[in-house]
């Protein structure tokens, strides 16, 4: 029998590693999410705004149904979930075994800092001399030695950077929870032996390795060294080759047979490097070539001193595995002989530049120049530092720049009030998702960002103090020049360090560029079974690709969790018996933490818990010293399983870090969470804030007050659960469809596809081969034949979804068959892939000639075979036909990969057919560049033409001729070509119906509008619908099958439940009060209320309902109410903060 | 005497000015003292009734803080806050309250350090406006 490992291990927590572990661990799965950083967040930690709207929202990830589960605070300050074990500083370092039964190492890289009881005073920082620049910063400001990795993330521990600490030991003296131990003594435990003849070297590498703490003795022979090495344990010996009398490797020969082992590195000269190697062979470890370099001779000592060090390794059983381990910003370094970047301050990379505008940056948001500090007025962006460069092996665009240099100059507008002068020196635009052309428009038309197509030369110091001078050509090939207060260089994004040592332990290829390779039609399966790839690991995408690719990978790994694992992890909301305390009157007990008698002294903590008993507020009192260690934490635990209160409170430091420890607690006292709480009374008794005693004393009482408070009222009913319907409605045939639907079928669920048509496929049926070389033909029949086969697929042809009603979980749609037969399907979950099309030309004489036709038409000639390439002669493809300009402004995105595939293989079939593509801007984002590359090494010419002078076309005699102005050139250039292939760009589906159906919007493009176009790109507004395919935007078919199991996933989130479980802070109606005027349902931004008419009141739907009290704020008789913030429990906590005020 | 110390009470949102309070107080750049934080889920909860009960009952001031707009994580709570602000500001000097006495602002999770600058200047401002008499002159 097979043992079920329903786990899954996530290397890295950036943004998608997060997404795909919060998909899995909504299914009940357990995950366990590394970092090899000591955050989490990965890049998103540095970005305060995204586009294409310049807002943050990350936390709108966060789980919607099972609410409590997870943090309900900031996700850019932290994340748990009870499901998720997230361990930080921490590789892979083996996978072993197969699909469904990995073992997988870790290692765990231990801090200086125990975060069991590091409460984030900063008394180390204070104290701390070494002055380093900052990461998280970008090097733009200066931190300590013992810092924050983010200075805003929950919970919140110091860590020592052991490279950089000089060991002074103060930030241990003044660690007031001594959590700090810098392992002084483990270090001067380690000790070195030093042979070498010279007194230079040997007294240099002594005073270098005694400042690293460690000790050092010397020899000055090899006689000597042997006879030292019978006298003492030794850590490590570094030996010199070549010396007088006993040499190398005569002492190497000696020390095996004494101290076999010791690990001896030699040094050597560059003459004597043959005999180094010999010494290898001979047991040597390795050898250091002088002159020494002497960072390196000490990382390499560090390193010898961390392997004696027991390095905690754990072992896990996961059943598959997602590889997130993102980007790096490509190096700036490599253009400063052009654009100076590291010789002039005012040039800066972007993620600096975001750093400047960030309220928690160098200057507090305000934008200054890092030189003098003056107001930055005039800046310029630099686009493809680092991409679209054959020589740095970069021949891809990394895909966000062009639009994060856009949501830059926006923001630095905003920043100092629209007195910023922002251009954009770019080469193509790359506008190329979901509203994005609109976003660039607007910043054109409506900011004033400028945008200049150029190619620049260099950057140099302008004329006046700090200012910069650009050196460009523009299109006409005219050399310019322009002065600016600042330079931002839009750095793209290379593959992370360590991404090769990862791959080789994950055992997964890398692409030519150092990304993972996936497979085709696929963006996260990877080269090895079980194992997938999420997010930019793979690629460079941002943030909505991510989530989607995230979203695909989660899929990936728990469709074989589920298939080898015997059956999925069902998720029935947990439940443990809960005392029953409302009828009971409120009794609180009071845990307070003095933090070591800290509190003791800084706010007479008993005087306060005296006054708070003698008041009648707390019915028993626990005490503790340290509630962070784990004794006392057991021993609170031990303490409410047998109180008689049924509220508990507990007065600690990081109210943050409870989260988990709370259910813990709920569950061994038998009281339900809500009726707990804790509040931070440690944070005012820091030194600094206020020395005054009485102060402290007074603002801790008053908190701990105001939380008791609110606690007294809290409601202890658990709400009603609703059973799901575990069923899925998947509504369009196309691939996303059918991709979707065999997704949730694979899972065990029911699933009813509907299609419109008579039959499944769609767009892959008119399409013939891949860029990629792939046949979406064999996919297509790969992907019928399955749903053909799947017992748990009903497919209905010609048919249409006409009504649906009920709500997350319970839904009931009825279907129109072609025969106008009615048919009503009951289902929990339902998406929508109703698809688009490629549009119809209205220009360019289309129709007039045979010989104009789209690149669809092109597809399907050749498919049929019907082209003779070897006759067409001259082929022009005119892009961006009736799109990218109002009407249907926005791009495609597969057109200008159309034209190339379409392009490449007329090539390759006749060398010799001219082939022109009169473009706007290639579109050619991350990978797809290459094919730009190749298809101009094949010859094909490019033209590109601005709105204002777009092609002509004519039809005379039945022969076409084509006129553009070749902006290079300057001239008119005419075209008699054979073929002419518009790139018509895709349209949505008559979908409004169905938009209706579903109570969905529509954008004005006709495409549906999913509920957050960044961090829930496939979810609606409305809960238990989803969305996938072009329905939602243009996409590759790769990109459409990605997005479809995106939504297959976040449905099988809901379906995987019995019953869907209700937070703890939720809406409910008082009946009575109730005058049904509806102002409620109005408010709800989720649509969770409704008017149920027979009984003539207004229900909330408990399952949709977020807690936000919209409602309960807009209902004038107080009918409309929020468990866990009713107003009588607002109205006594500010009685309770006024108390000593007014009273 | 010692100077007079303004109690502001502050409704703010659990996800963006929450955080960047309890930023503000473990990075230490406030003195917290002054401010009584009520913890909201969204600014869009928080009552009218909520905000004239506050000064009636001695605060000499009130903040109401939330999420900027746009990154409200339930939309556009925080606008719908704005809408009553603007209401209560036009109705507080009927309650005999100055206006100034109310104010709203959008600080994000990150931001500490504009709560904590926020505050100080609100405190500054009450203090030149005097203690609130409200409550004594009532009773």
């Amino acid at each position: 029998m097979k043992e079920k490992i329903g786990s899954a291990l996530i290397v890295g927590a950036g943004i998608s590693g997060i997404r795909s572990a919060l998909d899995l661990a909504e299914m009940n799965y357990h995950v366990i999410l590394i970092d090899r950083a000591p955050h989490i967040g990965g890049t998103l930690r540095q970005l305060d705004r995204q586009f294409p709207d310049d807002h943050c929202g990350m936390c709108k990830m966060l789980p919607l149904v099972d609410r409590d589960a997870a943090s309900q605070y900031c996700l850019r300050k932290g994340l748990f979930h009870e499901n998720i074990d997230i361990m930080l500083s921490t590789d892979l370092v083996s996978l072993e075994g197969e699909p469904g039964r990995f073992q997988a190492t870790l290692r765990f890289k231990p801090s200086l800092v125990d975060p069991g009881r590091c409460m984030g005073c900063g008394e180390c920082a204070r104290v701390c001399p070494v002055e380093i620049p900052d990461e998280f910063n970008a090097g733009l400001t200066l931190r300590k030695a013992v810092y924050l990795p983010v200075p805003h993330n929950i919970p919140n521990h110091y860590v020592v950077d052991e490279a950089a600490c000089i060991r002074c030991g103060e930030c241990q003296k003044v660690c007031p929870t001594e959590a700090i131990d810098l392992k002084l003594e483990s270090r001067r435990a380690f000790r070195i032996l030093v042979v070498d003849d010279e007194l230079v070297v040997r007294d240099s590498i002594k005073e270098w390795l005694e400042d690293e703490g460690f000790s050092v003795d010397m020899a000055e022979s090899g006689v000597e060294a042997v006879e030292k090495l019978g006298k003492r344990e030794y850590g490590l010996m570094l030996l010199d080759v070549k010396m007088p009398g006993m040499d190398g490797v005569q002492v190497l020969k000696a020390a095996r047979d004494m101290r076999p082992e010791l690990p001896v590195m030699m040094m050597t000269a560059y003459a004597t490097v043959e005999t180094a190697v010999e010494a290898i062979k001979m047991g040597a470890r390795d050898y250091l070539m002088k002159p020494f370099d002497i960072e390196k001779l000490v990382s390499i000592v560090v390193q010898y001193y961390q392997d004696t060090e027991s390095i905690p390794e754990r072992r896990v059983d996961v059943g598959a595995v997602i590889l997130a381990a993102g980007f790096e910003s490509s190096d700036a370094g490599l253009v400063k002989d052009t654009y100076g970047y590291g010789q002039l301050p005012n040039v800066v990379t972007s993620i600096e530049f975001e750093r400047l505008l960030s309220g928690t940056g160098p200057s507090q948001g305000k934008l200054l120049r890092p030189a003098d500090g003056r107001p930055a007025e005039k800046i310029a962006w630099l686009q493809c530092v680092g991409s679209r460069n054959l020589h740095l092996n970069a021949d891809y665009c990394s895909s966000i720049c062009c639009m994060y240099s856009i949501k830059e100059a926006l923001l630095a507008k905003k920043h100092n009030g629209g007195n910023v002068d922002a251009s954009i020196f770019y080469m193509d635009m790359r506008t190329f998702g979901k509203d994005f052309q609109r976003y660039r428009d607007r910043a054109q038309q409506e900011h004033g960002v400028k945008f200049i197509r150029s190619r620049v030369h260099s950057v140099e110091p302008g004329a006046s103090n700090g200012s910069l001078s650009i050196v460009y050509s523009d299109p006409a090939g005219t050399v310019c020049q322009e002065e600016f207060d600042m330079v931002v260089l839009a750095t793209g994004q290379k593959a992370p360090r360590g991404t090769s040592a990862l791959a080789e332990v994950a055992g997964v290829e890398l692409n030519p560029w150092g990304f993972c390779r996936v497979s085709d039609f696929s963006l996260t399966r990877t080269s090895r079974d079980g194992v997938f790839v999420s997010g930019s690991f793979s690629g460079l995408r941002d943030v909505s690709e991510s989530l989607i690719q995230a979203g695909s990978a989660s899929l990936c790994a728990s469709a074989l969790l589920h298939s080898k694992g015997g059956e999925l992890a069902e998720v029935a909301h947990e439940r443990y018996p809960v005392r029953e305390v409302s009828r009971e009157m409120p009794l609180t007990a009071l845990a307070v933490c003095s933090c070591g008698e800290i509190l003791e002294r800084a706010a007479g903590l008993s005087g306060i818990v005296e006054t708070l008993q003698k008041a009648g507020l707390v019915s028993e009192v626990f005490r503790f010293d340290r509630l962070c260690t784990r004794s006392d934490w057991e021993d609170l635990r031990k303490k409410t399983e047998s109180t008689r209160c049924n509220r508990v409170l507990i007065g600690a430091c990081l109210p943050y870090v409870y989260g988990k420890k709370l259910k813990e607690l709920s569950r061994s006292a038998g009281l339900a969470t809500s009726l707990m709480d804790v509040v931070d009374i440690r944070t005012p008794a820091f030194p600094g804030l206020d020395g005054d005693k009485r102060s402290v004393s007074r603002h801790i009482l008053t908190a701990i007050e105001m939380a008791l408070a609110r606690l007294r009222g809290v409601d202890s009913l658990s709400p009603v659960h609703t059973e799901v319907i575990r069923k899925a409605l998947v509504v369009g045939g196309g691939i996303a469809g059918m991709t979707a639907a065999l997704a949730i079928a694979d899972h065990g669920f029911h699933v009813d596809l509907v299609e419109r048509s008579p039959q499944l496929g769609g767009n892959l049926r008119t399409l013939h081969r891949t860029i990629e070389g792939s046949s979406p033909r064999d996919l297509l029949e790969r992907t019928l034949s399955r749903i053909e086969k799947h017992p748990l697929l009903t497919v209905h042809m010609n048919a249409r979804v006409v009504h649906s009603q009920g709500r997350v979980g319970r839904f009931l749609t009825t279907l129109e068959k072609e025969d106008g037969r009615g048919e009503a399907i009951e289902h929990g979950v339902c998406i929508l892939a109703t698809g688009g099309k490629e549009a119809a030309p209205r220009s360019y004489c289309y129709g007039d000639s045979e010989a104009i036709v789209t690149q669809h038409e092109l597809e399907g000639m050749f498919r049929e075979g019907v082209l003779d390439p070897s006759r067409l002669g001259i082929v022009a493809m005119i892009q961006c036909v009736d799109s990218r300009e109002e009407g249907r402004n926005y791009c495609s995105r597969v057109c200008c990969v159309s034209a190339l595939k379409n392009a490449l293989y007329l090539k390759e079939r006749n060398p010799d057919t001219d082939v022109y593509i009169l473009y706007r801007d290639m579109m050619t984002y991350g990978f797809l560049e290459t094919y730009y590359t190749q298809a101009r090494r094949a010859g094909v010419i490019f033209i590109r033409y601005d709105l204002e002078d777009r092609p002509a076309v004519e039809v005379i005699d039945g022969r076409l001729k084509v006129s553009v102005l070749d902006t290079v050139l300057g001239r008119q250039i005419i075209l008699e070509p054979g073929l002419l292939v518009l790139s018509t760009g895709i349209v949505p589906a008559e979908h409004v119906r169905e938009a209706e159906v579903f109570g969905l919007s529509i954008n004005e493009d006709g495409f549906l509008m999913e509920a957050e176009s960044k961090w829930r790109p496939v979810d609606f507004m409305r809960q238990g619908v989803f969305l996938c395919g072009l329905a939602h935007s243009p996409r590759s078919i790769t990109e459409s099958i990605a997005m479809a199991e995106a939504a297959a996933q976040r449905a099988l989130g809901l379906l995987c439940r019995r019953e869907l479980p209700i937070g703890s802070t939720v809406a409910e109606v008082r009946q009575s009060l109730c005058s049904l005027c509806e102002r409620c349902i109005a408010a709800c931004p989720y649509g969770a209320r409704w008017r149920n008419e027979e009984e003539d009141r207004i229900e909330v739907d408990q399952p949709a309902c977020q807690g936000c009290g919209s409602c309960a704020a807009v209902c004038p008789n107080g009918a409309s109410v929020i468990l866990g913030f009713r107003d009588q429990q607002i109205l006594a906590v500010i009685d309770a903060a006024l108390e000593q005020v007014g009273g | 005497m010692k100077e007079y110390e303004p109690t502001i009470i502050a409704f703010v949102c659990n996800w963006c000015t929450y955080t960047a309070a309890d930023l503000a107080g473990t990075s230490r750049l406030i003195q917290p003292h002054n401010v009584r934080l009520i913890r909201m889920m969204c600014t869009g909860m928080v009552d009218p009734k909520y905000v004239i009960k506050s000064l009636l009952e001695g605060a000499d001031a009130v903040l109401i803080s939330g999420c900027h707009p746009g990154d409200c994580h339930y939309i556009n709570g925080n606008l719908k806050a704005r809408r009553r602000v603007k209401l209560l500001k036009e109705i507080l000097p009927r309650f005999g309250f100055d206006e100034r006495r109310l104010k709203m602002t959008w600080i994000g999770a990150s931001e500490g350090i504009d709560f904590a600058e926020t505050v100080r200047s609100m405190v500054l401002e009450i203090k030149a406006l005097g203690p609130n008499e409200a409550r004594r002159q009532i009773m």
